[in-house]
């Protein structure tokens, strides 16, 4: 692996390897058992360099939590992280700093995620402050072409961010997080606070920023149609499990695994069509503490087997690049599917409510 | 579906604020028929909501100032009613479901009891015949074991369950009206799936006449036969769904459906729609649309359009309306 990575794998910007992030429970009484959230468990991945990477699945799948693992804000419990080849989370204290420096992040919420008291100039200057070794004067001028270059004013620059509107404050996220000249950036759901119009104004700006200065992204969202859009490569996770993950035009032409699918047929087009073609997944997304041994998305699979609650289904490649992590396309071996675990599993109780409100 | 639900004439509301009058809606006529979904679309600071909440008298003034030429609900003048009368419409004959269903619930209730409340108040009910009722209710919008159910805090449930106790509490006694402001938004996406889908089927079966308050298009294209779109606190546009989708007639409802990405898409940049939309405080003279319109002329900056009736169901307010050419 070592040495491979300067020679094959050389555009390789990042990559994981068996990532577990796992997050302790406050016990309820002092000697009760325990518990841990499984927040991501076991990813693995490959981002190159200038390549857009997205990250698809629904709140609480731990795609914010893999994302901050990725940049070194969360010290993951099992795996490695190597950007640019170095193993992240071995790195001394100075050298962890300078990896850090080349990542940066747009955050989902701009009212948030900048400082009220602060004014535009603070916010954007900020990292050039705390890295130092800049006069006062540069920092005003790289400040300067930042702010021009997101699309706002120079007057502007003394205003503070209640005095903008969402679409603007993001503009100043994203102006804050490249300021460094990073390599790596992630985009945390960077539009889905904003509005419909303003959507698209945020995203161009975002993919000519990736052209003109040759960044990699990591996009995180759960609007697949944009990711389907920007995206080269794409991983859908669920409950810290990666379902599925690709080439991005491979997984929209030919979706594998059904979560994929249920996302995808749950995206409303803006066509006037019923509801009647639609895949609806029942139930909610269960708790990840103490998450299902078995498959992760078993009780609310609509193809789910006997087998798919026990053992966990593995990655398995069905065309070039293109990973699954189902039974139904791993299929069982034939003792186990003597053994009968590839019956399909039986009517779950769920489905008496719904009948009745039919 | 012509017998009308809800008629709203000139609705017009502002606030007074600190150097000025934020007009927050400026003159809405709606209509909604029997059974019938009417979206209200629009982004955030065009008055959907305020329009929402005078509906249901909802809104305090002060510090709100509104004017409104009239207010029916199947044929009944609201106007003139008092806050106690307002009561008694309030849950009985027009319901509302909010976008936030966490602080939209009591939390110190359990949802049983909160259902309760609506059938003790309205239909004068015991505290048996009550709970019998309120477990029907949300077994009607598919809560799993509701009668245990209804014995939980609002926090025990998952967002998508609350969302449906919200929808239980609003059909509670078939209103006949709904109005839904944003029901979907803080969703995932396969539970808004879900969540809309028995939107729909709660409001198509009992023929229930709703008010869908929504900025989200494809939500819009899912459930509304007709729909307004309002920009800067007047309507724009008014059309039946499927032609609005169609052959959008105003810019502005191009720009947004233009802007909205679709999986069928293979384009990497997306269409914008330049600038933003314009303080409430300091609106553009002229057209409200027109520093962002691109077929903006002399006219538009000068004279604000009127609404104008172009067929049957199809409204405009633009001086240059865009040629039904497109049709796919």
């Amino acid at each position: 692996m070592t040495a491979t990575r300067d020679g094959l794998l050389s555009d390789s910007l990042l990559e994981m390897d068996g990532v577990s992030v796992d997050f302790p429970v406050k016990r309820a009484y002092p000697f009760s058992k325990k518990r841990w959230i499984q927040a991501v468990t076991d990813v693995s991945l490959r981002i190159s360099q200038g390549e857009t990477f997205g990250i698809v699945g629904e709140s609480g799948c731990g795609k914010s939590t893999l994302a901050n693992a990725m940049i070194g804000m969360v010290r993951p419990t099992g795996g490695t992280v190597c950007f640019q080849g170095d193993d992240l989370y071995a790195l001394k204290a100075k050298a962890f700093k300078e990896s850090r420096r080349d990542m940066q992040m747009i955050f989902q919420d701009p009212f948030s995620s900048l400082n009220p008291r602060f004014t535009v100039y603070d916010i954007i200057r900020e990292p050039l402050y705390i890295r130092g070794g800049a006069t006062e004067a540069e920092m005003k001028a790289k400040v300067l072409e930042l702010l021009r270059l997101v699309g706002l004013d120079e007057e502007d620059l003394h205003r503070n961010p209640s005095d903008f509107s969402g679409g603007q404050r993001q503009r100043i996220g994203i102006a804050r997080a490249i300021i460094l000249n990073p390599k790596f950036l992630v985009c945390d759901e960077p539009v889905s606070g904003l509005d419909v119009s303003v959507h698209a104004q945020i995203m161009n700006l975002l993919m000519e920023i990736q052209k003109t200065r040759n960044l990699t992204y990591v996009f995180i969202s759960h609007n697949l149609a944009v990711v389907k859009n920007v995206c080269q490569n794409v991983l859908v996770m669920y409950l810290g499990k990666v379902m599925e993950a690709g080439a991005s035009d491979a997984l929209f032409a030919n979706p594998q695994h059904p979560y994929t699918k249920a996302l995808l047929s749950a995206v409303l087009d803006v066509t006037v069509q019923g509801a009647h073609d639609r895949v609806l997944l029942k139930g909610d997304t269960p708790s990840p503490i103490d998450p299902p041994k078995g498959c992760r998305f078993w009780q609310r699979c609509p193809f789910a087997m006997e087998g798919c609650e026990t053992i966990p289904a593995e990655l398995t490649e069905v065309e070039h690049g293109h990973h699954v992590a189902c039974h139904l396309v791993s299929g069982f071996t034939p003792e186990q599917k003597t053994a009968g675990l590839d019956r399909p599993v039986a009517q779950q109780p769920m489905d008496e409510a719904t009948s009745i409100a039919a | 579906m012509t017998d009308t639900v809800l008629e709203v004439r000139n609705l017009k509301v502002a606030f007074p604020a600190p150097g000025g009058v934020i007009r927050a809606v400026e003159g809405i006529d709606l209509t909604t028929s029997k059974g019938e979904c009417v979206a209200l679309v629009g982004e955030s600071g065009c008055g959907k909501s305020v329009t929402a909440l005078s509906i249901m008298k909802l809104l305090r003034t002060p510090p709100s100032v509104s004017r409104i030429d009239k207010l029916q609900l199947d044929g009944r003048d609201l106007t003139g009613l008092t806050e106690r009368d307002m009561e008694h419409v309030r849950g009985k004959d027009m319901a509302m479901i909010f976008q936030d269903a966490m602080t939209a619930l009591n939390p110190v209730m359990t949802v049983g009891k909160q259902i309760d409340e609506v059938y003790r108040r309205h239909v004068k009910l015991g505290r048996k015949e009550a709970r019998k009722r309120s477990v029907r209710a949300l077994e009607l919008v598919g809560v799993p074991e509701a009668r245990s159910r209804a014995d939980s805090y609002p926090h025990e449930l998952s967002g998508g369950m609350r969302q449906r106790v919200l929808i239980a509490l609003a059909f509670a006694c078939m209103p006949k009206l709904i109005i839904a402001d944003e029901p979907t938004t803080s969703l995932d996406v396969t539970i808004q799936a879900q969540v809309l889908d028995v939107l729909r089927s709660m409001q198509k079966d009992h023929d229930v006449s709703a008010l869908l308050i929504t900025h989200d298009l494809s939500v819009v294209a899912n459930m509304a036969d007709t729909v307004y779109v309002m920009y800067s606190g007047k309507i724009v546009e008014r059309a039946a769904a499927l032609e609005l989708f169609t052959a959008p007639r105003h810019p502005y409802t191009q720009g947004l459906l233009a802007s909205v990405p679709k999986l069928s898409d293979d384009k990497q940049a997306f269409v914008q729609i330049p600038d933003t939309v314009p303080h409430p405080m300091h609106k553009p003279e002229g057209c409200y649309f027109h520093p962002r319109c691109s077929h903006t002329t002399d006219r538009c900056r000068q004279h604000m359009p009127r609404l104008e009736t172009l067929e049957k169901d199809r409204q405009i307010r633009c001086w240059h309306p865009l040629h039904q050419e497109r049709a796919t």
